[in-house]
């Protein structure tokens, strides 16, 4: 039944009982009225199993109008059971709506018509829907280290039925037949009836998989976007659900074939033990994310015109409270900032996760054991980052697993164990964060990837290139020198797209392969995406700002410093080195510079290990800035990282180093 | 939002009456609808950006947020003119291929808001190949004076993203 009829029912059965309260002829006569219309309207309502309510009333009505005033009183209360048990009896796993669901008539189509009616509630289901598969995936991971552990059944069985009965409620009967199902698994297995073995938590994580898709295919829908298919995987898992709890044998067409061993899961939850949390909903609160974002972006503003203010040449001599009382504003703003950006941060703990479902997946698919060991998942990344990463890290565990670590036989001839390890780290060092993952797989195959870049014609045949120079060769678009193409890796569209991810979060991707021992990728990220330490320098009439982990030194070369090539100053000699140099007013047109490097200042701007000398006319200073996007109208500027804010208010652009250089190189091949 | 969904699309005349901003570029007045006007700020300081069309100023600051901001004179192909007391920014809403920014266009003088009745409205006319007439909606006709009628989103969002470097 809708909730809105069901309030509307409530609503007018409370005004009809009111006239039983009143009493004498006219109450009476209202009842009555009310009562058979009431009836009537329940009677031609679409629900089933309304009849024995609307008997309660037409009985109720007349006794109200033979007159007996006692036995009427009883019966509107009987009106009143009748229709209360109704409502509980709708979500309740009573018999009639059992019998509903073995005929499935469910469809998808009707499902998203009821997720229409009401959109705010429908918003709602689905989010805490697939918040709650996420809890239950975690826990039935957990599960397959402990069986038989009944607070774990439990875990799992409570967002179960709260799925079940929350979709019910608001009549997605796809979801709530599924989920349905296998609440009765569950319910089975925690009074003991059923043991919840390897076969059992197999098929519960598929139902999370399935019911995944299924609601996130609604909210598709709703968004007036095509929708899946999935009625056919449903009935099927529907089916299989029935089948193990009727311990029957299992038709091998519709499972995938277990493996024998320990699962990956159940190792990689010995190394590092996924603790029960307590339910700790108290400890914190739901909030949409733009009223965060919008809180962050105004307490940057905030910050902004503070610094405008304490800097104003208006304030600067005056009496020592106003000083002090600045002061304070400053230090408070400080603080407020740094919560702020503090609360975007989440820790990489669940991108983690994920990983230990995929590593359990992948190896049951390929039949490779896997340790999956984890540590650092305390440590706390920008919301957006942990989003972006997602992805670029699936893939490497992917390769790792499908590429790297060899297969158990392999493995024992070459004096390995028979178990493969993966690991994830995390940690801060530095201003980064960093993410290591490591294998002690056979290492990336340098010949292979010689022969395919020599293939590719991307290097000579009889080049001489370090190893390392070879391995970055993985990085081009549309490489992969997988024998077989997996069904999901070795399309070859991986790794250039990872990287590109991982650029467009400024951060960087280094390889450390280690030929028959293992591969290591690491990752390298800014700690906060939104402020940058920089310079602020002046070139012709324009600001823009350095970030200071870019700059290594700045200094005023001596002409003789200066080295031509083909007359045009193209390098600096700084100590012993001999540095690419370039103006920045001609990177960018930008008019009236200082047109020689003496006349101005210098600044080398390092890039991993790129080294490029920039003229600019003068440094101004220093300043912690907000970085602002340009925005979606522009695209990618190459060499600017972003605007900032200043402290006059104006924009300064903010200078990306690895862009500046990457314009260099750019140039130079060009000139060369 | 798919913005050649506006190349068949027919507005009827009466479809576009409402209330409109005008302003002027020379001796020409143009029209804006108001509910895609945000502000009308004073000239400021435009931080250029390297590598973009004439057209394309730079970014300016407006309360914290960074956006682009076009002068509509060097857009439409007029002659350069100094900046005077008189010249504004007319913040707008644009909608382009990735969504809704707001922009800052760079406009001679603004003048008056009008409501402009269906009847005071005509339909582009032809003038031929020479000029090309997608980003009027319409042309009004009040106390002897014509004021064009824009489409933003064709005048500034045609591009899809103004990153285009000069090819």
């Amino acid at each position: 039944m809708r909730p809105e009829f069901i309030l509307q029912v409530d609503a007018d059965l409370s005004r009809v009982a009111c006239s039983v309260m009143v009493g004498g002829n006219a109450a009476a006569d209202a009842l009555k009225t009310g009562l058979r219309q009431l009836a009537s309207v329940l009677a031609t309502a679409p629900f089933d199993g309304l009849a024995a309510v609307i008997d309660t009333m037409v009985r109720a009505a007349d006794l109200a109008e033979a007159g007996n005033e006692q036995e009427t009183l009883a019966a509107v209360d009987a009106v009143w059971s009748a229709w209360k048990a109704e409502v509980e009896g709708a979500n309740k796993p009573s018999a009639s709506i059992e019998t509903a669901s073995n005929g499935t008539d469910a469809r998808v189509e009707d499902d998203v018509e009821a997720l229409r009616m009401d959109p705010e509630l429908s918003g709602m289901f689905i989010v805490e829907a697939l918040d709650h598969l996420g809890t239950i995936e975690t826990s039935v991971l957990a599960l397959e280290a402990a069986p038989g552990d009944t607070k774990l059944l439990n875990d799992i069985f409570r967002p179960f039925h709260t799925v079940k009965g929350n979709s019910g409620a608001l009549g997605v009967r796809t979801v709530q037949e599924l989920a349905h199902r296998v609440e009765n698994l569950l319910d089975l297995g925690r009074s003991g009836k059923l043991a919840i073995g390897p076969r059992e938590t197999d098929v519960i994580l598929k139902a999370v998989d399935l019911l995944t898709a299924m609601i996130t295919d609604l909210q598709r829908r709703l968004n007036g976007d095509p929708g899946q298919d999935l009625e056919g995987a449903r009935l099927d898992l529907m089916t299989l659900v029935d089948s193990v709890i009727a311990q029957e044998a299992l038709d091998p067409q519709l499972i995938a074939p277990i493996v024998a061993e320990e699962s990956a899961a159940v190792q990689a939850a010995k190394a590092s033990p996924l603790k029960r949390r307590a339910d700790d909903t108290g400890a914190s609160v739901k909030i949409d994310t733009r009223k965060l974002d919008s809180l962050v972006d105004m307490v940057g503003e905030l910050v902004i015109v503070q610094s405008i203010i304490r800097d104003d040449p208006a304030l600067q001599a005056v009496d020592e409270r106003l000083t002090r009382n600045l002061a304070q504003l400053c230090r408070i703003t400080s603080d407020l900032q740094r919560n702020a950006m503090a609360m975007r941060m989440v820790p990489i703990r669940q991108t983690f996760q994920k990983m230990a479902r995929l590593v359990r997946d992948l190896s049951k698919h390929s039949g490779k054991q896997v340790d999956l060991v984890l540590s650092g998942e305390d440590t706390e990344l920008d919301r957006k980052v942990v989003e972006d990463i997602n992805d670029p890290l699936m893939h490497m565990v992917r390769n790792s697993i499908d590429h790297g670590i060899e297969d158990a036989a392999t493995r024992q001839s070459r004096g390995k164990s028979a178990t493969g390890r993966l690991s994830l780290k995390a940690y801060h060092q530095g201003g980064s964060i960093v993410i290591e993952i490591e294998d002690d797989g056979g290492g990336l195959n340098t010949e292979r990837i010689r022969q395919k870049a020599i293939a590719q014609g991307l290097i000579d045949a009889d080049a001489q290139l370090d190893p390392s120079v070879i391995h970055q060769m993985i990085f081009r678009p549309g490489f992969s020198t997988a024998q077989q193409v997996t069904e999901i890796s070795g399309r070859g569209v991986g790794m250039d797209v990872v990287r590109r991810n991982i650029e467009a979060l400024r951060g960087r991707i280094e390889i450390h392969s280690r030929p028959g021992e293992g591969t290591t990728f690491l990752i390298r990220l800014p700690l906060t995406l939104a402020i940058v330490d920089g310079l602020v320098l002046r070139t012709g009439a324009q600001r823009f700002v350095l970030p200071t982990f870019a700059v290594r030194e700045s200094l005023r070369p001596l002409p003789e410093h200066v080295h031509t090539v083909h007359g045009q100053p193209r390098m600096v000699q700084v100590r012993n080195s001999l540095i690419p140099l370039v103006r920045l007013a001609e990177l960018f047109a930008i008019e009236d510079a200082v047109e020689h490097a003496w006349e101005g200042t210098v600044v080398v701007l390092e890039d991993e290990d790129d080294h490029v000398a920039l003229v600019i006319d003068e440094l101004v200073g220093k300043q912690e800035v907000v970085i602002k996007s340009l925005g979606d109208a522009f695209g990618n500027v190459p060499g600017v990282a972003g605007g900032a804010i200043l402290g006059d208010g104006r924009v300064g652009l903010i200078l990306d180093a690895h862009g500046i250089v990457a314009m260099m190189q750019g140039r130079e091949s060009k000139a060369a | 939002m798919n913005t050649t969904q506006n190349a068949g699309a027919v507005k009827t005349v009466a479809g576009l009456a409402g209330k409109y901003l005008t302003f002027a570029l020379g001796t020409e007045e143009y029209g804006l609808p108001v509910l895609k006007v945000r502000e009308i700020i004073k000239m400021l300081d435009i931080t250029q950006v390297p590598q973009m069309p004439a057209h394309v100023k730079g970014v300016i600051n407006l309360r914290g947020k960074v956006i682009p901001v076009v002068d509509l004179r060097l857009k439409f192909g007029f002659a350069p003119q100094d900046y005077n007391e008189r010249t504004c920014v007319i913040v707008v809403e644009v909608v382009i291929a990735t969504g809704r920014v707001l922009m800052g266009i760079v406009v001679d003088a603004v003048s008056e808001v009008l409501n402009l009745a269906g009847e005071d409205i005509e339909r582009t006319p032809d003038f031929g190949e020479r000029v090309d007439t997608d980003y009027m909606t319409g042309v009004a006709k009040v106390k002897g004076k014509v004021k064009i009628l824009l489409d933003l989103d064709r005048v500034l969002g045609a591009d899809g993203t103004i990153s285009l470097k000069a090819a």
